[in-house]
């Protein structure tokens, strides 16, 4: 073949220290999970957002086997109980049973904070990746529709589309998300054009590959690291957002318990039974930190050259 | 002489600018045969790649105002963009400048050279990887099953270029479009992929269009060779006699400006006067007269044709039309 015997001699000793140096074959994926995993803080906060997943996922195991409550059976006979053996963290004005309903309402709050980052990053990226691919007039027209989603008072568009359409946990997340998509899209359009002008999109083109291809096969996984960061960085956000419209009344509504909504009916009886202000109030402000703490965490593990 | 490969007529690209319309390529004509290598040499912004990306119809944000790419009696410039796809990578390939920055770095090296098999052979993941395994030995990649798992941040410069060339070669096109395959690359490494494409031309009998700046590398890689210049092809013919006769100032004072291993020692060399015309506002008449050595007064006048001048060589220049010999100066 091609000297052969030249490559080898003049190419090799350049690869082979790669190997020799014991760094096996390494994706861009492997590198930054191995620098997320030497980050304990991240870790940390990490795992811990797991957990919290976790026992959201299993909330019927844990009232069935662990508190044998139900988050909205009501006992009159048991009402204000401080945290004791039969109620671990007290109850509540109905006396139910706080543990149980802080559980149900991780899966709430939770659920309601993934799937509106699962709406508002495919929403997002399909239109920032159309915007930064095509350019042209496609590119102002939905730049210019996101300029004014953004425009809009979020606050008030919050409270308008809760009057409008009963608030259930989907529907609260699409309400959330229609506001959040917008900043996503900028994100990934603004990625989309730095990663469309380097030399393996054209090459990519030379090979016959059509748009479709170029966008999902090509530019996404390019621009899927700061997806990932958008998305951690978000889940914190978003479950702020949601205990605000829980706690005036605008999110998910009683007797579904969510966190946001037992500290609107602890304020009232926050002089005498403190508890039930502080078992979900730490809740959120834990999950939000944790959150905010691995999305940090993430960034670094993807660019090593942004960490402070 | 068979039916040429490749035809371009008269083709014109534009690029539309805020301070007007540069003529990238104003009117360029050539030809290209079944298995030749055909050079294309030029400064930098002379219409060289642009060139080969309007044969591609890659140009964006440019535009084909003019002319025509007859491809296999098919003309490119009316294809809609559907049937492009079906002749890039397919039938005509294209490798780029820089190696380092033309793989996509999220995916293994075997993927990305099968991809044109799976595109438009639809063969699935595992015929198309054997078939990439197997193009990959051929361009001189040692161990090349492993090194298919590898990314590209883990090849070298000239690795890499291997790499774009087996991609290029897995359809086995016709025409092999090489937009200065060698610039990014230092001269050891260059030489070997001259070799490599030189091997490609002769064994696949992949018809080759090599850009480049370099004169060199011209010589040693292409039985004709065209002069750009401006957007214009200047000077064409046999590699041998452009070099040893050049026909057009704009070539003779190019050869003079590269150092030379027989010259006399303490020569020193003549650079053009002069800088490359601006694209959007052409001297009148024939480009290069501001710095011609040889100018003469219908030079500014008249814009001269692409012409037969001499036995084999055509030039587009009025002196040379007229009869007159390229000396001194």
């Amino acid at each position: 073949m091609i000297g052969p015997s030249r490559v080898a001699e003049l190419e090799m000793p350049g690869a082979a220290v790669e190997t020799a140096a014991g760094r096996p074959a390494q994706s861009y994926w492997n590198e930054s999970w191995e620098r997320l995993r030497h980050n304990p803080i991240g870790m940390m906060a990490g795992v811990l957002i797991l957990i919290f997943a976790l026992i959201a996922i299993l909330a019927p195991a844990f009232s069935a086997v662990i508190t044998h409550f139900q988050p909205q059976s009501i006992d009159l006979s048991a009402t204000f109980r401080p945290p004791g053996a039969t109620h671990l963290i007290g109850t509540d004005e109905l006396g139910r049973d706080t543990l149980t309903r802080l559980i149900w309402g991780g899966r709430v709050t939770l659920g309601v904070a993934f799937l509106t980052v699962g709406i508002a990053l495919t929403v997002g990226t399909a239109t920032g990746m159309a915007a930064g691919y095509y350019g042209g007039w496609i590119d102002d027209l939905l730049m210019r529709f996101v300029d004014t989603v953004l425009a809009i008072p979020a606050i008030f568009l919050f409270i308008l589309m809760s009057i409008l359409i009963h608030p259930t946990p989907i529907t609260l997340a699409a309400i959330i998300a229609s506001v959040g998509w917008g900043s996503v899209a900028r994100l990934v359009r603004g990625e989309v054009l730095s990663v469309k002008q380097r030399d393996f999109i054209l090459a990519t083109r030379s090979i016959g590959a059509r748009d479709f291809r170029m966008m999902f096969r090509h530019l996404l996984p390019n621009v899927l690291p700061v997806l990932i960061v958008a998305a951690s960085l978000g889940v914190g956000q978003i479950i702020l957002i949601e205990a605000a419209l829980d706690f005036l009344g605008l999110g998910i509504q009683p007797p579904t318990p969510s966190w946001g909504n037992m500290l609107t009916n602890a304020e009232s009886y926050f002089y005498h039974s403190a508890w039930l202000v502080y078992f979900p109030g730490i809740m959120i402000f834990v999950t939000v930190l944790a959150s905010n703490v691995f999305g940090n965490a993430i960034r670094d593990a993807f660019d090593p050259r942004l960490k402070t | 002489m068979t039916q040429p490969l490749l035809e371009v007529n008269d083709l014109h690209t534009v690029f539309k600018t805020k301070d007007g319309t540069v003529k990238a390529v104003d009117g360029v004509s050539f030809e290209l045969n079944p298995g030749e290598t055909l050079g294309i040499v030029g400064e930098s912004g002379c219409g060289k790649s642009v060139t080969a990306l309007s044969i591609m119809r890659l140009q964006r944000p440019g535009k084909i105002v003019g002319g025509s790419v007859v491809f296999k009696g098919h003309d490119l410039t009316k294809n809609t963009e559907e049937e492009m796809r079906e002749v890039r990578g397919k039938e005509i390939a294209m490798i780029f400048q820089d190696p380092m920055t033309s793989l996509n770095p999220v995916y293994r090296t075997g993927w990305q050279v099968a991809e044109p098999l799976r595109l438009h052979h639809g063969w699935d993941a595992k015929k198309s990887m054997v078939s990439a395994i197997n193009m990959l030995g051929r361009v001189g990649i040692p161990s090349a099953a492993e090194r298919a798992r590898d990314y590209p941040h883990q090849f070298s410069g000239g690795m890499r270029q291997r790499v774009m060339i087996a991609m290029g070669l897995t359809t086995t096109p016709a025409v092999l479009i090489a937009d200065e395959p060698t610039t990014a690359l230092d001269v050891t490494i260059q030489a070997q992929i001259l070799d490599l494409l030189r091997h490609v031309n002769r064994e696949f009998g992949t018809a080759t269009l090599l850009i480049t700046h370099n004169l060199g590398v011209v010589a040693g890689m292409c039985q004709r060779v065209m002069v750009m210049y401006a957007g214009r092809i200047v000077e064409a013919g046999p590699t041998t006699d452009v070099f040893a006769h050049p026909k057009h100032p704009y070539t003779w004072s190019l050869l003079r400006s590269i150092p030379r291993l027989d010259a006399e020692r303490h020569e020193p060399l003549k650079p053009i006067e002069g800088l490359p015309p601006n694209l959007i506002d052409l001297p009148n008449g024939c480009a290069f007269n501001p710095r011609c050595a040889f100018r003469v007064e219908r030079c500014s006048r008249d814009t001269p044709r692409l012409l037969q001048v001499g036995d084999t060589q055509r030039a587009a220049c009025w002196v040379t039309q007229s009869g007159a010999e390229l000396k001194g100066a």
